[in-house]
């Protein structure tokens, strides 16, 4: 499914964010990315939404090799992989649903698909009670969740999550891992990006640790090494 | 872009349209300044033109004769005049005619009347008054009064003086035109940068849409394309208060300007209706073609997709 191969990205003049990484995931896995801030887990997610292209080596995702991807593809890239991250970025001024149809919207999709799938995503993160609400009418959790149904609106394959839960408290930090693990089953790829100790502890899921730009430690049953 | 996309693009571009009202005002009002100086230029030019031709149909010549010279020699210069294809009419002034015309000019004038009683007779010959098919062809038609056959019995001919008045009408014209040109180059360089502004800062206002529709997909045509349909907005609703202004403005100044040149020949409002496709497209082309020039520069430097 996804695929680095010998993966370095150097920021000038001379700043490493990853050094030959060599990582292999697999359909339906449910793998975590950690390590202390600035070792180059959130360059990592990046790349994997070619968002930052890597100076060296080759990141190959679903068979497409998007090492050199063209500026006009990465759009069709992002509309197969769901993202998610620390700070929502949800509209403000928007309700949910309209938050959720957004991403619908602008990739051209029919007001009928809109009308059909915006539903089933609430559904699933269990929203459907407060599709009318705006961002600022709900908590951090919440919100979450709508980011989550956003990223699952184009029913992708992999969904990179990059610190979801570092602005919210325990309680909604569960709920938000209980909702990625839900959506593992259902046979999505999962990437979490993150240095929460007690989220990887009790996933005991496959653990990748970065240090410095390297992977230092890559476990199948893993715990928080560092 | 499919239909549907299309629509959400215009939807977009109403949006921020709306939204930034405050930005849409000021690049809205100069994009209007800098039409409204460009549709003076127009304006003068047709007027310089009526200018002219009132000061070119005024146009003739005088050919004094002395006063010594007999009617006879007088009618036979004049049928030789009318024998000539540059010229269109002459009027036969005579010595009688020359003195009475002399009177009502001057007739305020006590000291010059005085002075003309002294003389006690009509020191006046008569005169022709030639007017010529093309003001080009004065100088040929002086030519051939030149002829020593006429020449001796010809005392003075004014040709010189209108001259140099169509000159000062030319070059009065250019120079309002060129004003005119100036200003709307100022207005134009203005109007560049206030949409440059407007743009950046619509950009930065929708910072996090723009990050959103990029996360989740949205093509760069379709994050840009707004910013170019509000483009085509303004230069839409720009040209149209223009039409606002210009038009009324050009109605009200209509019967001075007729009074000022002396002429029914002032239609401004008529030049426009004959011409309307040509101002009105060359117009709205001008302003979309900035607009989105600067749109494109904007978009290139802030917006990055």
């Amino acid at each position: 499914m996804i695929r680095f191969k010998n993966v370095s990205k150097t920021y000038p003049p001379d700043v490493i964010g990853l050094q030959n990484v060599n990582v292999h995931i697999r359909p339906g896995e449910f793998v975590s990315i950690v390590g202390q801030s600035g070792t180059g887990k959130t360059t990592f997610a990046k790349m994997l939404i070619a968002e930052e292209r890597p100076s060296k080596g080759q990141i190959v995702v679903g068979g497409w090799d998007i090492s050199a991807i063209k500026p006009s593809e990465v759009p069709l890239l992002r509309r197969q992989i769901g993202v998610v991250f620390q700070d929502f970025k949800l509209l403000p001024r928007k309700t949910v649903y309209e938050n959720v149809a957004f991403a619908l919207e602008v990739c051209g999709a029919s007001a009928k698909k809109i009308t059909s799938v915006v539903p089933q995503a609430l559904k699933i993160v269990g929203l459907t009670g407060k599709a009318d609400r705006y961002p600022r009418q709900m908590s951090g959790g919440e919100q979450q969740r709508v980011v989550i149904a956003r990223s699952l609106i184009h029913r992708p394959k992999i969904i990179v999550a990059d610190e979801p839960t570092g602005n919210l408290d325990s309680l909604n930090t569960r709920e938000i891992i209980d909702l990625l693990k839900k959506i593992n089953e259902f046979g999505t790829t999962v990437v979490l990006v993150t240095h929460n100790r007690d989220v990887v502890n009790e996933l005991r899921r496959r653990v990748i640790t970065i240090d410095r730009g390297m992977i230092v430690s890559d476990q199948e049953e893993g715990r928080y090494l560092l | 872009m499919s239909f549907v996309s299309t629509i959400r693009v215009i939807k977009f571009a109403f949006q921020n349209f709306v939204r930034n009202s405050w930005m849409t005002v000021a690049t809205v009002s100069v994009l209007v300044l800098t039409l409204v100086s460009l549709n003076m230029l127009v304006a003068m030019n047709v007027l310089g033109k009526v200018a002219l031709s009132a000061v070119r149909s005024k146009i003739d010549v005088s050919v004094h004769f002395r006063p010594d010279v007999d009617d006879n020699r007088v009618q036979t210069v004049k049928i030789f005049l009318l024998s000539l294809p540059e010229v269109k009419d002459v009027t036969y002034l005579s010595q009688a005619d020359a003195l009475t015309q002399f009177n009502q000019t001057y007739h305020a004038d006590a000291g010059i009347i005085e002075a003309l009683g002294e003389v006690g007779q009509n020191p006046f010959g008569a005169t022709l008054i030639i007017s010529a098919h093309n003001l080009e062809d004065y100088p040929k038609i002086m030519a051939a009064l030149d002829d020593p056959l006429y020449a001796d019995v010809i005392e003075a001919k004014d040709f010189d003086d209108r001259q140099a008045m169509i000159a000062r009408v030319e070059a009065v014209s250019k120079k309002l035109e060129l004003f005119a040109l100036a200003v709307s180059a100022a207005f134009g360089f203005i109007a560049l940068l206030i949409v440059l502004n407007t743009i950046r800062v619509s950009i930065f206002a929708r910072k996090e849409e723009i990050a959103i529709m990029r996360l989740v997909g949205a093509s760069s045509g379709f994050i840009r394309m707004p910013f170019y349909v509000e483009a085509v907005l303004w230069s839409v609703v720009a040209l149209a208060v223009c039409a606002m202004i210009v038009l009324p403005a050009f109605m009200f100044s209509q019967p001075y300007l007729s009074d000022f040149f002396g002429t029914d020949s002032v239609d401004l409002l008529g030049f426009y209706a004959a011409n309307a496709a040509l101002i009105v497209g060359a117009e709205f082309g001008a302003t979309l073609l900035m607009s989105c020039i600067t749109t494109k520069m904007a978009t290139a430097k802030y917006l990055k997709v």
